[in-house]
């Protein structure tokens, strides 16, 4: 089925196609191609409310992962044994959030997606943040990703997990 | 953990193609769920046909009483030579206390204004928005008849739980067509759209759907009020996403896009309930006459 794109958010406007191209492009990178993934762009109301519900923060946030595959290894790809199970899950991207950090550094928009979005797929293949050493595995995860992507497209993308604090 | 997008798709594919039927009795919208996306737009309490269940407003006062005899001849009440009955009387007495409720929940008797340059031609029910854009023409039409989706059972009983403050709202989400026109081209690009929330999972609410949908895509003869049914008509069912997010994208390049569609429900919501409102006054005068 590919990549489920849903836009519930009207404070942003987005160019559907550029961010499916990206994304596409990130699953070629990672080698999960063949899986299906929910990308869906909301704004800071929506998040907040989806980050306080799933982990008790009531803020906004760039970027929340849901996994298919809850107890993935790092690095591991899943097994799927029936077609159902070539999913990787959901990634909520905060768009208005993004937007505003945008704003603050004069980033490019699409450009940040991408970055979150690479975050959000290592979530959903086992990688965490939550320790130094997971921190470093999971740094140097996205930076293989955006080094290709960057190969690929030419852009100049970092990860953000370079970015990230023990807090993410 | 939420139910994934990518899971819940096939089934939202396959209801969309039951969910176009007509809907023939006023009822309760859906009860917007948790991870609905929350619209701006103008709605207004449910007021109609579950204000007569409740009964604790105003009313008319009329009981009407089973098995006498009146019922089977009614009363003529005036000398004019039309049939006036005591049904006609409690018919209008309602319509009455019904036009004054509505006409209390009426915010404004304007219609709300479309951002963008938009022009508004209203024909009965019918609407149709208009602009031009270097050189192309872009129309958008709905009609506000059935378009207050359907009430599922399960809302009704939530419905009649909640208190005032909490009662659900009525919103109109027509289906809208879309016809782009260039200079000199004989033919217009036509997309009809829709809002898909009535495809959405009732009960957990946490099925995603895009605020707006493109449902068909079609080339018809520029300026034909006629649709030409042997015109090839691209279904976004089967298509591939990616020509999808290109089509989309092309409408919001156009002004199409979450923002309109998110007015065009307020607009359209105001005028339903204009139309409503007329309805009621018409029927009042039909009754009484």
């Amino acid at each position: 089925m590919g990549v489920v794109l849903r836009n519930l958010q009207k404070v942003v406007p987005l160019r559907r196609a550029r961010l499916r191209r990206d994304v596409d492009t990130l699953r070629h990178i990672l080698g999960v191609h063949k899986f299906d993934l929910g990308i869906i762009c909301v704004d800071n109301n929506r998040i907040q409310q989806i980050n306080n519900i799933y982990r008790k923060k009531n803020v906004p946030t760039d970027v929340l992962s849901f996994p298919f595959y809850e107890d993935l290894r790092p690095g591991k790809l899943p097994c799927p044994l029936h077609r159902d199970e070539l999913n990787l899950g959901d990634i909520f991207l905060g768009v208005e959030f993004v937007m505003k950090q945008c704003q603050e550094e004069s980033l490019d928009l699409h450009g940040a997606l991408t970055v979150i979005t690479a975050h959000g797929i290592c979530h959903l293949l086992g990688y965490r943040h939550e320790t130094e050493e997971e921190w470093t595995e999971m740094l140097q995860r996205e930076s293989y990703i955006l080094s290709e992507y960057n190969r690929l497209t030419g852009r100049h993308l970092e990860p953000l997990t370079k970015r990230c604090t023990q807090e993410r | 953990m939420l139910k994934s997008v990518v899971r819940a798709v096939g089934s939202a594919v396959r209801i969309s193609s039951a969910s176009t039927t007509s809907i023939t009795a006023r009822a309760l919208p859906r009860v917007c769920p948790t991870l609905c996306p929350p619209s701006s737009a103008t709605t207004r309490p449910f007021t109609r046909s579950l204000w007569m269940l409740n009964n604790n407003g105003a009313s008319s006062g009329f009981r009407p009483k089973l098995f006498t005899s009146k019922a089977f001849s009614p009363s003529v009440s005036c000398g004019c030579g039309g049939l006036h009955t005591e049904g006609d009387k409690a018919f209008g007495d309602f319509l009455s206390d019904e036009i004054k409720e509505e006409r209390k929940i009426q915010k404004t008797k304007a219609l709300p204004k479309m951002s963008g340059g938009w022009e508004l031609e209203m024909n009965g029910t019918e609407a149709k928005l208009t602009r031009g854009l270097a050189g192309e023409k872009i129309t958008v039409t709905f009609n506000v008849n059935n378009s207050i989706p359907p009430n599922f059972e399960e809302e009704i009983e939530q419905g009649q739980q909640k208190s005032a403050e909490e009662e659900p709202e009525i919103v109109s989400t027509p289906n809208f067509v879309v016809e782009v026109t260039k200079q000199g081209s004989k033919h217009s690009l036509v997309f009809d759209c829709h809002f898909p929330e009535d495809e959405m999972s009732h009960g957990e609410g946490e099925e995603e759907s895009d605020i707006f949908a493109i449902r068909e895509v079609s080339f018809q003869p520029e300026g034909d009020s006629d649709w030409k049914e042997t015109s090839y008509t691209l279904n976004t069912d089967s298509l591939d996403w990616a020509l999808y997010d290109h089509l989309m994208d092309f409408l919001a390049d156009r002004g199409v896009d979450n923002t309109f569609a998110d007015e065009l429900m307020e607009l359209s919501t105001a005028v339903e309930h204009q139309e409503y409102i007329k309805f009621l006054e018409d029927l009042q005068g039909f009754v009484k006459f």
